[in-house]
């Protein structure tokens, strides 16, 4: 058994060696290029579950992604600001917009899928905005902007190669995997998980549901936009339907259901499900057929809401707790556990 | 005078909206489920205009009227298969559920129609009183919006079925006790709002031609006309359709398009969260 918890301990330490040692085994470009795409993606995917695991569910996570990636492009390309600075304006810009929008919407009760539908709105905002700005701002509109192309100059975070990109995005994924234990180690997740099962009650136990709720979609904002920023930076090219807005939340919602939005590691698993899919259609079919991918995904998504609400990691490691619970069970010789879900 | 020739277009247009607006509402007030994917509906119906009358020559008003079918067809189909199985689920579940719908619908068009906007050629003639220019088209959408409502009327409030789904709509587990099978009426809810989203898309023929991102745009002009009347509120979103009717042709005239759907849609997100119920609904006491 102890050998056993420490080798489930030691499991996440082994794959971030054989991630960090990878590159140079194996360097193809194309290899680098998708693991960056799963790291960003599965970056903002754990961010959105920071929330979605308490039941917030923001349909508008694809504003703040936009959010970071037009705020620090628009910054760069007009007026020459580092995208550094960007990246945290940006940030800062979603996590304002995400106070104020979260603060009225928890303030005056809007939870569930009603917060679901005003997140969604947003989103719908934003791009519309964005697209609004093609000339004031050099947005360019639907058809996308390009980022001024400098070589690689690390004060304004353009590198030419993509290793580096690979280890950025690699760290902010740990970094977000990271915080995602803080929290769930933290007082915040306890009051929020009681908050998810009935908000009433933990209301009348004087939990400050609101300022929990404002600071997490704040922090959860934030963050994607940070992964907005570094995905402009990787890819030098936004349009409004690949880096913002409904679509793109959607997308990012679908990957944390898809892996389990409940667990540490199941938006990940996700994410990466979905881009390796992507990618796999585009190179099999060609890009014209990138749709039938989506196509796929949608009918997952059904699938998986319709037989396994968990997600694919959350339910593999349900099955595998009960069948640790029942052996611990076992062990206690028969005496019951006080609650077999905590 | 441009201001004038605006609300009158938008009032025209509203006609649609509230049609489109209704079939949605309809759906939340009696099976309480919000349709993310009824504007995708729409959409793969516009397409099947244009399939059968571009491609396979079949007349106008003929091909409409199959792809009405063909869409309540659909809706009975997404009813079996995405929302039967989630009724008893949470709410966003079911929400996430028709959203992964709404994926599949606009995607399997864009598979198969190409991104490319597809239209039919309908040639017809504005119309001018006084000084006031009004499209033909706003003025058959307005004509066969309003008679469909009112059909629609006539078959809630005069025949069994339609007071049976009114009483569902009101309270389903009473109604059930009355003998009245939720779950028939559900259907036939899906059948009539299927339906309804055809023949809005058959209004919408001589207006747009139509591309597969539309469709995430005409649910969102529902979502929103539905939230500003309160769901499930009826006669709300009728008058909210023409609201946001008048408030898109105006500002679009008068700014540009997308400022346009902007204030739409801040104006929703200010309703969802300081009056969820609606312009017209009452608040329920707690």
């Amino acid at each position: 058994m102890k050998f056993m918890e420490n080798f489930r301990k030691g499991i996440p330490l082994l794959i971030l060696v054989l991630l960090v040692i990878c590159p140079f085994v194996f360097s193809s470009p194309y290899l680098l290029h998708i693991f960056i795409l799963i790291f960003i993606w599965s970056y903002v995917t754990t961010v959105w579950s920071y929330m979605g695991r308490f039941g917030i569910i923001s349909l508008g996570h694809g504003a703040f992604f936009g959010i970071g990636v037009y705020t620090t492009a628009i910054l760069f390309n007009l007026y020459n600001i580092s995208p550094w600075l960007g990246m945290l304006a940006g940030g800062l810009a979603a996590a304002a917009i995400a106070v104020v929008l979260g603060y009225s919407c928890f303030k005056f009760g809007v939870i569930g899928h009603y917060f679901a539908i005003a997140t969604l709105v947003l989103a719908e905002i934003i791009t519309l905005v964005i697209i609004a700005l093609r000339d004031t701002l050099e947005t360019g509109g639907k058809l996308g902007l390009t980022v001024r192309s400098l070589g690689t100059s690390p004060l304004f975070f353009q590198f030419e190669n993509q290793l580096i990109f690979y280890y950025i995005t690699l760290a902010l994924l740990g970094l977000a995997l990271l915080i995602w234990k803080k929290i769930d180690d933290s007082k915040v997740q306890r009051a929020l998980k009681a908050v998810g099962e009935d908000e009433e009650a933990a209301l009348s136990l004087g939990i400050d549901v609101v300022k929990y709720k404002t600071t997490m979609f704040a922090i959860s904002a934030f963050m994607t936009a940070l992964g907005g920023t570094a995905y402009i930076q990787f890819t030098m090219f936004a349009d409004p339907t690949t880096c913002t807005g409904v679509g793109l939340s959607l997308g990012i919602v679908f990957k944390a259901i898809i892996g389990g939005m409940f667990t540490l590691w199941g938006p990940t698993i996700g994410s990466a499900l979905i881009v390796v899919l992507e990618e796999y259609t585009r190179l099999a079919l060609g890009s014209a057929f990138v749709s039938y991918s989506q196509i796929i995904y949608g009918l997952l998504i059904i699938i998986l809401i319709r037989f396994l609400p968990g997600g694919l990691h959350g339910t593999l490691s349900d099955l595998f707790r009960q069948k640790r619970e029942r052996e611990v069970q076992v062990l206690l010789s028969g005496r019951q556990l006080a609650d077999p879900h905590e | 005078m441009l201001i004038l020739n605006a609300v009158i277009n938008g009032l025209l247009f509203g006609g649609v909206l509230a049609l489109m607006a209704f079939g949605m509402n309809l759906m939340f007030g009696v099976v309480q489920i919000v349709h993310l994917a009824y504007g995708q509906f729409i959409m793969v119906g516009l397409y099947l205009v244009y399939l059968l009358t571009v491609l396979y020559h079949v007349p106008l008003l003929l091909s409409c009227a199959l792809a009405t079918i063909a869409i309540a067809l659909l809706s009975v189909l997404c009813y079996y298969s995405v929302v039967k199985p989630l009724l008893k689920a949470p709410p966003i579940n079911q929400l996430l559920a028709l959203a992964g719908l709404w994926i599949v619908l606009e995607n399997a068009c864009l598979a198969f129609f190409g991104a490319t906007y597809k239209g039919v050629q309908v040639v017809l003639p504005v119309l001018h009183v006084g000084e006031v220019y009004i499209a033909a088209s706003n003025l058959i959408g307005f004509g066969v919006g309003l008679i469909t409502l009112g059909l629609l009327y006539l078959f809630l409030n005069k025949t069994y079925t339609g007071v049976a789904i009114r009483a569902v709509a009101q309270d389903a587990e009473v109604s059930g006790i009355m003998g009245i099978n939720s779950r028939t009426i559900y259907l036939i809810t899906f059948v009539v709002g299927g339906a309804l989203a055809g023949i809005t898309a058959a209004c919408f023929v001589p207006v747009y031609a139509v591309h597969p991102h539309f469709g995430s745009a005409f649910t969102l002009l529902a979502f929103i006309i539905v939230i500003l009347g309160g769901m499930g509120n009826l006669i709300g979103g009728f008058i909210g359709a023409f609201i946001i009717g008048v408030v898109t042709s105006v500002s679009s005239t008068l700014l540009n398009p997308e400022i346009g759907q902007i204030i739409a849609l801040l104006i929703c997100l200010l309703i969802i969260i300081l009056r969820p119920q609606g312009l017209l609904g009452v608040r329920a006491r707690t």
